[in-house]
């Protein structure tokens, strides 16, 4: 009887594994919405006002130049980082790899950080600054373009990292018919379309999304619209919720064009592929593409040189300002991140394995990442906020469920992509061997795995450290995080000192990403 | 087993601020600007030696982001104090019975038009909405005078103010509506729109829009015009409608939070925020409008006596602003 019941529970290890993760997922990510959408089926005069809002013609007007705006940011980042890509990822340009990290280095932090960081110089009191910079940094042109200069090393690294993984002998055997700049277009571009394809999708709904560098830019957008319910004087959550339908109605049809057109070749992970990369030598042109490849990828770098010269006089300062600021950012970003990668290793691997209800899962995790965060952020405080959870509500806890609840679709599609790359062999031998189901995860996937779990797990720390959106809302009294106090500072604190906090959070970063990347490194050489 | 100690040691330092502790402690919900707020609070901390934890807002939803959050913790207060930076949302509080009267004796020595009667509220220093004009694009004799020169062909594009669905310019059109009557005052703001006044995020935008000359005069608070004065920006402060309207005057206030987890605490911060002490710094560090007598004012921000204020009943401000909050989301576009 014991024997019989132990192994049913071993034979129901990976869906029951799978439950786990889906409940954790539910209560995290749906349970908000589930609120909202009750409390608005209980308040039918907020889905009557929301209705008739979407019913006029000025919410579809501020829609349309979102997505237009979207469109032109997804659109310049495809035009700047599909070449530059290319010459970062496979040819023979000086340093190509340290220009990829710190062209790739601004897409870790957030993104108004680096608004401020344009706005320190190119304001009309800026470094670089007039009148005429700082009226077409204040437009929608300028936050096209910062936008675009923050996501376009989304686009960069997909290519660069796609290209590294084609196999060589296929360049080296066009090589021998055709000249380099044929070779890129017919074969290096095609291949690599996928990477730059599913690019422009995520700085598509990245950028839709973005509610920090419109506001700061005092630029239309339609988050900041969904926001003014939730910030002004009529508390509409409901209405929030309502005016949200679009936006989802765009991320579902992302979804399904990403299933569609690119499956699961979606996500590179960072040394994936072993061996050497694709080199196409550039020949005479390669001081000019050294040239202009590290210029292009140096100027996503340039806004923090307008925080540092901002902050020279606000660093003596920062002790009084920063508080405890630094610790409510790194706690609960590093617990959510690990805990994060207990669901992407179950989770992912379900993905890549077309499990069943992973699917369902995975589209749960994209929408919970691209609805408006405030929406979500109103979700949590009306489940989280009860008597019985106290504990979690006024602790940092809530965070970290926030993190979990908006960030679980980045480390586990990471890792459901190392799975997929990676061959089955090894798990299906265990499997005929008669090891079940955690037996072969613990000992078999995250071993096989190491690497791409350190670098989800390094992805989601980040994302979690440059959040702002989410935890605005809800952060207990007293504990706010990092990005929560520079914007809470930042329209009437002493300007360098605002630089100086945001110039903190950019080391912290780049700590983190050094040492992860040692890490990374060290396993390699293991 | 090492395992296990490194998660209970997870466990401990998420949950530590949520737990019950020997400190005293007091939560503070403030829509009063950080850089001013802090300090006072540090202060606070050190004399009484009950922690304070507090929740800032931002500038865009400046008086209206914690404000709502006030509204979704309903159920379940978490704060114990909440300081507005205006007198017109504790009514929005009040009118869903989420405030604890309180009649603080550190408030006695407050004019009776800055607190309310039963104890709901306590002004607590003041700002006012006045025009902070660029010297460098306005002659002296050119001064505009009025609110309603936002309206006037001859300012046309020259002029700002902020959205009015956020902040305290909310509570200054609310009065206009109370002044002069829906129809006028819907026509006016059209009329304002139409003569291409930028409308700015923020009162603090008005003031880098100003300082940098690149409209001519904005509507904005004190304290604003205080700080690009500090900045040695080329400005001067006009008390609008001097001959009519008078010029709204905007007290703090400082209410209890009715179910708050400290209760004993908060009247204790009530006690502290209200006194003459904290009003002194408001009134030197933030260029607030001292609402005392006997507190001395700086001279970019003298004392309610020294202009006319519009009459106004900051109850029906409140009422008014909830009447027309769909218009005006209406009129700015969100």
């Amino acid at each position: 009887m014991g024997r019989h019941l132990s192994a049913t529970l071993k034979r129901a290890e990976e869906p029951l594994a799978l439950g786990l993760v889906g409940a954790v997922l539910i209560v995290a990510s749906l349970l908000p919405f589930v609120f909202l959408v009750v409390g608005l089926v209980r308040a039918p005069a907020e889905l009557s006002a929301g209705m008739a809002l979407l019913g006029s013609r000025e919410p579809w007007f501020v829609f349309l130049r979102s997505v237009v705006s979207a469109l032109a940011v997804a659109l310049a980042s495809v035009l700047v980082g599909v070449p530059l890509g290319l010459l970062l990822g496979c040819t023979d340009v000086r340093g190509r790899k340290a220009a990829l990290i710190l062209h790739a280095f601004p897409m870790f932090l957030p993104p108004f950080l680096l608004a401020l960081g344009w706005f320190f110089l190119f304001g009309k009191s800026g470094l670089w600054g007039s009148e005429h910079s700082s009226s077409a940094l204040f437009s929608l042109g300028g936050s096209v373009a910062v936008e675009a200069l923050v996501f376009t090393p989304i686009i960069t690294s997909l290519v660069a990292l796609a290209l590294q993984r084609i196999d060589p002998s296929l360049v080296e055997a066009a090589r021998v018919a055709a000249r380099p700049g044929r070779v890129a277009t017919r074969i290096l571009l095609p291949l690599a379309w996928p990477a730059a394809a599913l690019g422009a999708l995520v700085v598509f709904a990245l950028s839709l999304s973005e509610l920090g560098v419109p506001m700061f830019l005092r630029v239309r957008a339609y988050t900041a619209a969904v926001f003014a319910r939730l910030g002004a004087v009529q508390y509409a959550p409901g209405e929030a919720l309502v005016l949200t339908l679009p936006m989802l109605i765009v991320s579902l049809a992302l979804l399904a064009m990403e299933r569609r057109l690119i499956g699961p070749r979606s996500f590179a992970v960072l040394g994936l592929r072993a061996g050497e990369a694709t080199v196409l030598p550039l020949g005479k042109w390669r001081p000019l593409g050294t040239i202009v490849a590290w210029a292009v990828a140096l100027a996503t770098l340039v806004p923090l040189v307008g925080l540092a010269w901002r902050a020279r006089t606000g660093i003596a300062a920062l002790q009084d300002w920063i508080g405890s600021g630094l610790q409510n950012s790194i706690v609960p970003a590093a617990i959510a991140a690990t805990l994060l990668i207990g669901i992407a290793v179950v989770l992912g691997r379900a993905i890549a394995l077309g499990r069943a209800g992973a699917t369902a899962l995975d589209a749960l995790m994209v929408l919970a990442f691209v609805t408006p965060a405030a929406v979500l952020g109103v979700g949590l405080i009306g489940v989280w906020n009860r008597p019985a959870t106290q504990t979690i509500y006024g602790s940092l806890a809530i965070i970290v469920i926030g993190f979990v609840a908006r960030y679980a679709v980045l480390p586990t599609r990471t890792f459901a992509i190392a799975v997929a790359q990676a061959s089955p062999h090894l798990e299906e031998s265990a499997r005929v061997q008669g090891a079940w189901f955690l037996r072969r995860l613990l000992r078999i996937v995250v071993p096989l795995h190491a690497r791409a779990i350190a670098a989800a797990w390094l992805l989601a720390f980040v994302s979690c450290l440059r959040d702002l959106e989410t935890t605005i809302l809800f952060y207990p009294a007293g504990s706010a995080p990092l990005t929560v106090r520079i914007i809470t500072l930042e329209a009437n604190g002493p300007e360098p000192v605002v630089a100086a906090l945001a110039l903190v959070h950019v080391l912290v970063v780049a700590a983190a990403l050094v040492a992860g990347a040692l890490a990374l490194r060290l396993r390699r050489a293991a | 087993m090492r395992r296990s100690h490194a998660v209970l040691a997870a466990a401990l330092l998420v949950s530590a601020p949520g737990c019950k502790r020997a400190q005293r402690e007091v939560v503070v919900y403030t829509s009063v600007d950080q850089p001013f707020a802090e300090p006072i609070f540090r202060d606070f901390e050190k004399r009484s030696g009950i922690r304070l934890r507090a929740v800032f807002d931002t500038e865009e939803t400046k008086s209206t982001g914690v404000l709502n959050r006030l509204i979704a913790e309903a159920q379940r207060p978490q704060a114990d104090v909440f300081w507005s930076g205006d007198p017109v949302r504790p009514f929005i509080l009040a009118k869903r019975g989420l405030l604890e009267p309180y009649a603080s004796p550190a408030a006695a020595s407050i004019p009776a038009q800055f607190k309310s009667a039963d104890g709901l509220w306590t002004g607590a220093a003041a700002r006012a909405k006045i025009l902070l004009v660029n010297t460098q694009r306005v002659a002296p004799s050119e001064m505009p005078r009025s609110i309603r020169d936002l309206a006037n062909p001859r300012w046309k594009g020259q002029g700002a103010m902020a959205n009015p669905v956020f902040g305290t310019t909310t509570m200054y059109v609310a009065a206009l509506f109370t002044v002069w009557g829906d129809d006028r005052a819907r026509a006016f703001l059209e009329q304002v729109k139409a003569n291409g006044t930028r409308i700015a995020s923020s009162n603090g935008e008005v003031r880098r829009l100003v300082a940098a000359g690149e409209v001519a005069f904005g509507l904005t608070d004190t304290d604003d015009a205080h700080q690009a004065l500090l900045e040695k920006a080329p400005v001067q402060v006009v008390y609008p409608d001097q001959d009519d309207l008078g010029t709204l005057v905007m007290p703090n206030a400082v209410v209890l939070i009715k179910g708050g987890p400290h209760p004993a605490e908060a009247r204790a911060l009530l006690d502290h925020l209200v006194a003459p002490e904290v009003e002194k710094r408001m009134v030197e560090t933030a260029g607030h409008i001292p609402l005392r007598r006997e507190t001395a004012a700086v001279p970019t921000a003298p004392g309610p006596s020294s202009f006319q204020t519009m009459h106004v009943d900051y109850a029906r401000v409140a009422d008014e602003i909830a009447k027309i909050e769909p218009w005006l989301r209406q009129w700015a576009g969100i």
